[in-house]
């Protein structure tokens, strides 16, 4: 009778398990007692949430001015200030590029190799919210050129708990295309949005903003969830999603354990078809087409895939930013062995929130810098002076070196920068790099090319770097001076003596630079090959520099002349008359021109994108 | 010119009298604000709490409540520039840096300089200048604290006097000190006063004080005893009644500077020239009280409302007048490109912040 007894109780606490294994036992309950009872009885109310962001915790650029509340992403979090209006406020959250103007330049980095078509991220934010909850809903409120936004994710981690889980997942709640709205009116965006099976208060925006007339402008995101899981998961029969698929990290660290096993399967000689027969170069070149995931994927398919799929050859650029949610010390690792002739490495926006540390960025940088020539690792807060130390060391031949957004890494790390003579292209915006680093990079790297110290705000004097600049790096090709406040009319003059070369300036909110001092002027003489000139809300450009700028520059191709109340019709039209190559001009809040003006030359000027942009 | 005038009342949270100077709670205050701008006639709505030329701004962040007020500089409008843009501007972006709590209560000049700095990073290209008053209440220890920058300004009355009030920073006639954006080349020469030279100070309050903060429109239109008068109707506590004292001030201040034809200024003000030394200019010899216009254009000094009060008053008391009208032409130096101001004298309605007139009602007939 007991066995009995047991194996009933056994059998009703096995059918209670199934039931409730995909909800809570009182939900279980609930929800048989509901059914039990007919349809009088509701289920249990899933109250929704809806919270506006709390804090901008990281983000990739902003427009704005690093101790500013106009045009900064930190705006984003709280209620919207703007919306429903429509403009160009400054209460907005803006990033810095928009449209496809700054990849035309040079100074921009080369795509890598291997981008998959479903990455098109150009710029993120990451924003927190207050409570965690099951999102059934974010919606964006975009208040100008709508459209960027091209990925939506959640966080399982609480970046306000005080013990935080080692585990880190990111998922996607919608992707899509980049896209423009046909107005650059206000709209709010609200994708239909992926279940998922756990609660957030961290979601990421990636925008693309490629494809839009101006900056795009966001004013709040709205993020609707439920506290409980939802009631619809316990009848919903789990599908096996296709994303989960590729979602699962252990794919590229199983490729190293692959490793160890292959030895043992000498016995079997199976043939590999025509496979076989093909040149060791053709099967490379195919395999060379596959995206990195697929790379390690198909290296656990069989012996001679592997063979192909871990040769070094085929990792000699590597892009790891798309992949920047799961790439872990671990996955380092294990590529470790087949990236020892790597040349192009992308880790861009990878290993925050402790994926990646410092000491797995620096065995890999070890074992596979020898010869790497370009190196992005923008956003990459792992980043610390010991891992600057290691890739000054281990990098001699490195030419291209890409810190953008790097804010938590130490002052102090920057001089090593100076030990890489070869550099042609570095990238410091919005780095906290003092002014003796700076300094001392610029006198031992005579190559530069192409350098960016937009918004380095612990750079006490300008005019001191562009002379060191003018006597030292002789080739610039590039200069972003971008919000680069001290600058004046001497620093600026010794600088065009000394860098002939310049083909891009950006001198955008360069407050202290006067055109009364004619040093526009002297620029416009002294630059004859200039393709890229930004004054961006410099209120005193007048109309002599533009003058100058038409009778000298004739290979000038984009032009930011924002915030002037200084420059009249004539001057434009002799501008757009003499610079035949002209493809943008800014001349948003230039009060002399008005919209009637843009048309009229729009229309004698087709190929010329004349921007003008407005407050409403 | 005219007041925007914002109030504020400090009362506990848990309301209710009898309540022991030793409070531990903290204070908040209950505003309200009212003010006529020049356009009144003509209709003009503006967003926000603007007033004409002069806004103001209410805030409250968790650890402090913020009153402000800025009077816009008029001398603008003849460079085609509105003089309301900035002071609304300024006291929006003043707004939003305590309601996003980007300042420190103990250093209203903090907000001061972040706001003007903000102003500085718009793409809009905003010109023009505006005094500044900022006043903080820090809820938990129970101080306020001020800054001025003008001839704005703030009194905290208790108990029917005046405790506390800001002293008027003047360069001189009419030039109060600003904060200011000049248009480019002109930085020399147009007035522009830094945040710094703003006057600053801190004191305890208690329950019960009232604080009213008001361009100089008010100060300059109504004399304390008037104000004060008027406090004194206050007896509650709700924001209602707040507003209709706030309400009744402003219009009695309206009232007193109605601004009617020019008339010659009488003669016997020039006979009260030598008695009464509040009219005469320190530096010249020049007085008011001549009958033509172009004398008066040369009048500068620096103007003691206090002593033009009692003139006036003075004048009425002796000589027993009808309605008598009085205009005190203020114009400084004419080089300067702020404040030119040329009188118009067939102009029947003036829209100039230089003129202050006053009406006084006598039993004579005009």
């Amino acid at each position: 009778m007991f066995p009995m007894l047991t194996l009933l109780s056994m059998f009703y606490y096995i059918c209670l398990r199934r039931r409730s294994r995909s909800g809570t036992r009182s939900e279980a309950l609930g929800s048989r007692r509901a059914v039990e009872l007919g349809q009088r009885s509701a289920l249990p109310v899933t109250v929704e949430v809806e919270q506006y962001g709390k804090e901008v915790l990281d983000f990739s650029s902003h427009y704005g001015s690093e101790n500013s509340m106009s045009y900064t992403m930190w705006n984003l979090a709280g209620v919207p200030n703007v919306y429903p209006s429509s403009g160009d406020f400054t209460q907005t959250a803006v990033f810095r590029t928009y449209g496809s103007w700054w990849e035309q330049c040079t100074s921009s980095a080369q795509r890598f190799r291997r981008t998959p078509p479903s990455f098109h991220s150009q710029d993120y934010l990451e924003l927190a919210f207050e409570e965690p909850v099951y999102p059934t809903a974010v919606e964006v409120l975009e208040t100008y050129h709508p459209g960027a936004v091209v990925k939506i994710l959640a966080c399982s981690l609480n970046p306000f708990s005080q013990n935080p889980p080692v585990d880190v997942r990111w998922e996607v709640l919608w992707a899509g295309k980049p896209n423009k709205a046909l107005t650059p009116q206000a709209r709010q965006f609200s994708p239909s949005i992926k279940q998922i099976n756990f609660a957030t208060n961290l979601l990421r925006l990636e925008v693309n903003s490629s494809l839009l007339e101006y900056y795009t402008e966001l004013d709040a995101v709205i993020l609707r969830g439920v506290r409980e899981r939802p009631i619809l998961a316990l009848y919903k029969i789990p599908v096996i999603d296709i994303n989960d698929l590729s979602d699962s990290e252990e794919e590229i660290s199983e490729a190293g354990g692959l490793c160890c096993r292959s030895g043992g399967e000498n016995r079997h000689n199976l043939g590999n078809g025509y496979f076989d027969r093909l040149p060791y170069e053709l099967i490379q070149l195919i395999v060379s087409h596959l995206p990195v995931p697929d790379l390690c994927r198909l290296a656990q398919s069989c012996k001679l895939f592997h063979k192909h799929c871990c040769d070094p050859l085929q990792y000699i650029q590597l892009s790891l930013q798309p992949y920047w949610a799961r790439l872990t010390d671990a996955s380092l690792s294990h590529l470790l062995s087949r990236c020892t002739l790597l040349q192009r490495l992308n880790m861009s926006w990878t290993g925050n929130r402790g994926a990646v540390t410092a000491a797995g960025f620096c065995s890999f940088m070890k074992a596979c810098g020898v010869s790497l020539v370009c190196l992005e690792l923008s956003c990459c807060h792992f980043l610390n002076e010991a891992c600057l130390e290691v890739i000054a060391q281990t990098c001699p031949c490195l030419q291209e070196l890409n810190l953008a957004s790097c804010d938590r890494l130490q002052p102090q790390a920057f001089n090593h920068i100076a030990k890489l003579t070869n550099l042609r292209r570095l990238v410091l915006y919005r780095t906290k790099v003092e002014q003796s680093a700076i300094l001392s990079i610029l006198t031992f790297c005579p190559e530069l090319k192409h350098l960016n110290l937009g918004s380095c705000v612990m750079i006490e004097d300008y005019d001191v770097v562009a002379s060191m600049l003018s006597a030292r790096c002789r080739s610039l090709r590039s200069l972003d001076l971008w919000r680069c406040r001290n600058l004046s009319e001497h620093g600026l003059a010794e600088l065009v003596l000394g860098c002939r070369l310049l083909e891009e300036l950006d001198l955008g909110w360069c407050s202290t630079l006067q055109s009364s001092s004619g040093c526009f002027q002297h620029l416009a003489r002294s630059l004859p090959r200039l393709r890229k000139l930004f004054l961006t809300a410099n209120r005193t450009v007048c109309d002599s520099d533009l003058e100058e700028l038409a009778a000298n520059c004739s290979a000038l191709e984009h032009l930011d002349i924002l915030g002037t109340r200084m420059v009249s019709s004539a001057s434009l039209r002799k501008l757009l008359q003499c610079c035949p190559q002209l493809k943008l001009l800014d001349v948003s809040f230039c009060s002399q021109v008005d919209s009637r003006l843009v048309q009229e030359l729009s229309g004698l000027f087709p190929n010329v994108s004349i921007k003008k942009s407005f407050t409403q | 010119m005219f007041s925007v005038l914002s109030y504020g009342r400090i009362v506990a949270r848990a309301v209710l009298g009898g309540l022991s100077q030793t409070d531990g709670r903290d204070y908040s205050l209950i505003t309200a604000s009212c003010g006529f701008g020049k356009d009144f006639r003509k209709g003009i709505l503006k967003k926000g709490m603007c007033y004409g030329d002069d806004a103001c701004f209410i805030a409250r962040h968790k650890s402090a409540d913020v009153l402000g007020v800025a009077d816009g500089v008029g001398g603008w409008r003849d460079y085609g520039v509105d003089p309301s843009q900035f002071s609304a501007t300024l006291m929006r972006t003043c707004e939003r840096l305590v309601k996003e709590g980007r300042f420190t209560p103990s250093s209203p000049v903090g907000i001061l300089t972040s706001g003007y700095y903000e102003l500085l990073q718009n793409k809009v290209p905003l010109l023009g200048s505006s005094t500044a008053c900022i006043v903080v209440l820090e809820r938990r220890s129970h101080r306020i604290h001020t800054c001025n920058l003008g001839d704005s300004g703030f009194l905290v009355v208790r108990g029917g006097e005046v405790v506390h009030r800001s002293d008027e920073q003047q360069h001189y006639f009419n030039t109060p000190f600003q904060l200011s954006i000049a248009p480019p080349g002109a930085e020399g020469v147009v007035l522009s006063d830094s945040p710094e030279v703003s006057d600053s100070s801190s004191f305890d309050v208690q329950l019960g004080d009232i604080i009213l903060t008001a361009t100089d429109g008010l100060f300059d239109n109504m004399p304390d005893y008037m104000i004060l008068q008027e406090l004194k109707k206050l007896k509650n506590t709700n924001y209602d009644s707040i507003q209709q004292t706030a309400r009744s001030i402003a219009e009695q201040a309206h009232e007193l500077a109605y601004i009617t034809d020019l008339v010659r200024v009488a003669p016997y003000l020039r006979f009260h020239r030598n008695e009464n030394e509040a009219v005469r200019d320190r530096s010249t010899a020049h007085s008011v009280g001549t009958d033509s216009l172009a004398d008066e254009t040369s009048f500068r000094k620096t103007f003691n409302r206090q002593k033009l009060h009692k003139t006036v008053f003075n004048v009425r008391k002796l000589h027993n007048l009808g309605p008598l009208y009085i205009a005190c032409l203020c114009n400084v130096y004419p080089s300067h490109p702020c404040f030119q101001y040329g009188i118009k004298p067939d102009e029947g309605l003036y829209q100039r912040i230089s003129l202050g007139l006053f009406r006084l009602f006598g039993s004579g007939k005009s």
